[in-house]
């Protein structure tokens, strides 16, 4: 028997928690990419770059590569480093293409994909190019 | 242990030129295709679709045409159909288009197709007659299309080519 007017401690509920697991991913990935060009000739602009990342594509997977939305986020033409933004299921199919591109106007050329990642966030920092005091 | 999986893509060549019948011959048609998936898919498309695509069967009075290709990368070759153009062949080239008729594991399933395909062409020609003596001619076709069943083949049944 409980006595009258006593306080019973009010039953705690249970944590209660969602897990959700995306499997899908985002929507695009971003890459950041450097066009190596070893002779020292005249830097491509910006135009002249998507044109060289679109004619890779079209090289390497055909119009229906060249048609893959990709974006130019930045450029920089002293060190031809740029962002790039690709559809997640385009991927595959840009990093390829930029693997395998040889020539920009008969010029010997590379490009190197520094980062990637499906956060735009993450290419801001780097921990390879870290210098430590 | 798995066999070799393939697809065969029945098709037929369309054209509003009576004289691209004569550039229906296997290299004509092959390159035709094979420039198609360059153009579509580029080089990564071409090279995958290439491993076993061939010309199986061609018939040039019915335009018929029997592809083979890698059951992996039928779908690369499907997308790539509707962009042939034209057929070229001893310097003659003609404009033309691909038209998909069906698609089977087995040079049989098409083969069954295409009898039953062909058997209803007929009978639609056979509505559009005008005289008597075409009229007699498909009626003598028509009952005499069958499947013949060859000597059972050991080995594959990639070598049945029963058509009447």
């Amino acid at each position: 028997a409980r006595p009258a007017g006593s306080m019973e401690t009010p039953e705690v509920p249970a944590a209660t928690y969602e897990r959700r697991v995306v499997r899908s991913g985002a929507e695009h990935h971003y890459l950041r990419v450097r066009l190596e060009l070893p002779d020292g000739g005249a830097r491509p602009s910006v135009a002249q770059f998507k044109q060289l990342v679109v004619s890779a594509l079209r090289e390497l997977h055909g119009e229906v590569g060249a048609a893959l939305p990709v974006d130019v986020l930045t450029y920089e033409e002293k060190t031809l480093s740029a962002i790039l933004r690709v559809i997640s299921s385009g991927l595959v199919k840009l990093w390829s293409a930029l693997t395998l591109l040889g020539f920009y106007q008969n010029r010997r050329c590379a490009f190197r994909v520094l980062q990637t990642s499906p956060f735009l966030l993450a290419l801001s920092g780097n921990s390879r190019e870290l210098v430590l005091d | 242990e798995l066999a070799l999986s393939r697809r065969y893509l029945l098709c037929e060549v369309v054209s509003e030129d009576p004289r691209c019948r004569q550039c229906i011959e296997d290299r004509a048609v092959g390159l035709a295709v094979r420039d198609a998936i360059e153009r579509v898919h580029g080089d990564y498309g071409l090279a995958c679709c290439s491993i076993s695509l061939t010309v199986k069967y061609l018939n040039a009075y019915t335009g018929t045409v029997l592809l083979r290709c890698r059951k992996d990368f039928y779908r690369l070759l499907c997308s790539a159909l509707p962009f042939v153009r034209q057929l070229e062949s001893r310097n003659q080239r003609y404009p033309c288009s691909l038209r998909t008729l069906h698609v089977g594991g087995t040079i049989r399933t098409c083969q069954k197709f295409l009898i039953q395909y062909n058997r209803r062409q007929l009978l639609m020609l056979l509505q559009n007659c005008t005289n008597e003596e075409e009229r007699r001619c498909i009626q003598k076709s028509l009952l005499s299309c069958s499947l013949t069943e060859e000597q059972p083949q050991s080995g594959d049944e990639e070598d049945d080519d029963g058509i009447e």
